[in-house]
């Protein structure tokens, strides 16, 4: 009885977690019109993405410096959940399901894009809302694989903010071919930066080992590859490169890269 | 997640002791709650992807096509206003759908224009035409006239 008290207070703290990180988005309206206009396959391969980055990311939340296959899958699945519901409630009071008929289908499509936010949100629940930094011996867990995997999921929880907007797309046609190339050095410096430079609580295993060059290629180089990757693929799934030139597509990724190298470097801060 | 963790951290303090022991024991139950949230999160997770999978593999891929209907016209000191649905019987949604009523049979046509934001398929979305003369009186026409891809 003890254990589902303290379960159901863990479990409402996931729900502030999903509400903090997913209220900017369930308030957006591209998110909305996404939602319905989305290639269908494009929103399936990202849930089916979604759950093993989920069970990944409660693996590297998670406390115990053990891995326990259930719990990964019994946390990853709840955090899901979490983020269902907490969407289709939300969406539901601020009158956006049902807008159109009876289309289930697009008030489902909404629902699911963002419950993956809202799913990442309830994970680092625990984080955010001040349970306590993870152990020494959970830190050093994370091998160069599992870096990656967080830089991404960092680069992913930002980006996914911006990343359905309109301006995402402005502020690229905006752009001249020098501002871009600033751009692009600003968040290679920023990246390093964040991770080299500034001790981050929870940002501790500052790669020192080899001095700033070494860094550099064992941590912001990749890291920088994490955040252009996981930026095209998210323009890729809301289908706003159909029909753009590279070049322009380009832009677009390294205009959404800014933020995502942010939460790549400051994934320690976040998961 | 942040779920198991509570239960961990409780569970903690009573591992660490028993670690003193010369045999610890098997790891407590997993809370019952904690099976019925996995649980809930299986369904909804299992009626997102199905939903979204079938559509992506058996979903409909037709153009939009859309239906005006009048609802309703009510005389106002401003003219009066027809209210129209539009239903999208296509296989895909259709955005800023421009939608025309014209009014014959009292002298001069008079047409009237509105903007449909965004019409999924399969669903319905309302609107109003503004007109001078009674459109119950004359010969009303309504169409759309085009629409853009949403994307």
């Amino acid at each position: 009885m003890h254990a589902n008290a303290a379960y159901g207070r863990a479990l409402a703290r996931a729900f502030g977690g999903a509400l903090l990180f997913s209220f900017p988005l369930l308030m957006t309206m591209e998110m909305w019109s996404l939602g319905m206009a989305v290639e269908r396959m494009r929103l399936l391969v990202f849930l089916l993405l979604s759950l093993p980055m989920l069970l990944g990311l409660s693996y590297y939340a998670g406390f115990e410096p053990t891995f326990r296959l259930k719990d990964e899958v019994l946390d990853a699945l709840a955090a899901f959940g979490v983020g269902f519901l907490l969407s289709a409630a939300l969406l539901a009071v601020f009158g956006v399901l049902g807008a159109h008929g009876l289309s289930l289908r697009a008030d489902l499509g909404k629902v699911a894009l963002c419950a993956v936010p809202g799913a990442i949100g309830a994970l680092v629940a625990g984080k955010q809302l001040g349970e306590g930094a993870p152990s020494a011996r959970e830190r050093e867990r994370a091998g160069t694989l599992g870096e990656i995997f967080l830089m991404a999921v960092g680069a992913l929880f930002l980006a996914f903010n911006v990343a359905p907007t309109e301006e995402m797309i402005l502020i690229a046609y905006q752009m001249a071919p020098p501002q871009t190339l600033l751009l692009m050095a600003l968040s290679v410096l920023l990246l390093h930066v964040f991770v080299y430079r500034l001790g981050f609580p929870g940002e501790s295993r500052r790669r020192e080992a080899g001095g700033p060059l070494r860094t550099f290629v064992a941590f912001t180089a990749p890291g920088y590859g994490v955040a252009l990757v996981v930026s095209l693929y998210l323009l890729w799934t809301f289908g706003r490169t159909n029909g753009v030139a590279p070049h322009e597509i380009a832009t677009m990724t390294i205009v959404l890269a800014f933020p995502a190298a942010l939460g790549a470097a400051t994934a320690r801060l976040v998961v | 997640m942040a779920t198991t963790t509570k239960t961990r951290a409780a569970a903690k303090p009573a591992a660490r002791r028993k670690a003193s022991s010369p045999a610890p024991p098997p790891r407590d139950e997993v809370p019952l709650l904690e099976w019925i949230s996995a649980a809930v999160g299986l369904v909804c997770a299992l009626v997102a992807i199905g939903f979204v999978g079938w559509d992506a593999v058996f979903g409909v891929r037709s153009p939009p096509a859309v239906e005006v209907r009048l609802v309703e016209v009510t005389p106002t000191p401003h003219g009066f206003v027809a209210q129209i649905e539009a239903i999208n019987h296509g296989g895909s949604p259709a955005a800023q759908v421009a939608i025309e009523g014209v009014l014959s049979g009292q002298g001069e046509p008079e047409t009237a224009e509105a903007t449909l934001d965004y019409i999924p398929e399969q669903s319905r979305a309302d609107g109003g035409l503004v007109f001078e003369h009674d459109p119950r009186a004359g010969k009303l026409t309504l169409r759309a006239k085009g629409f853009a891809d949403p994307s």
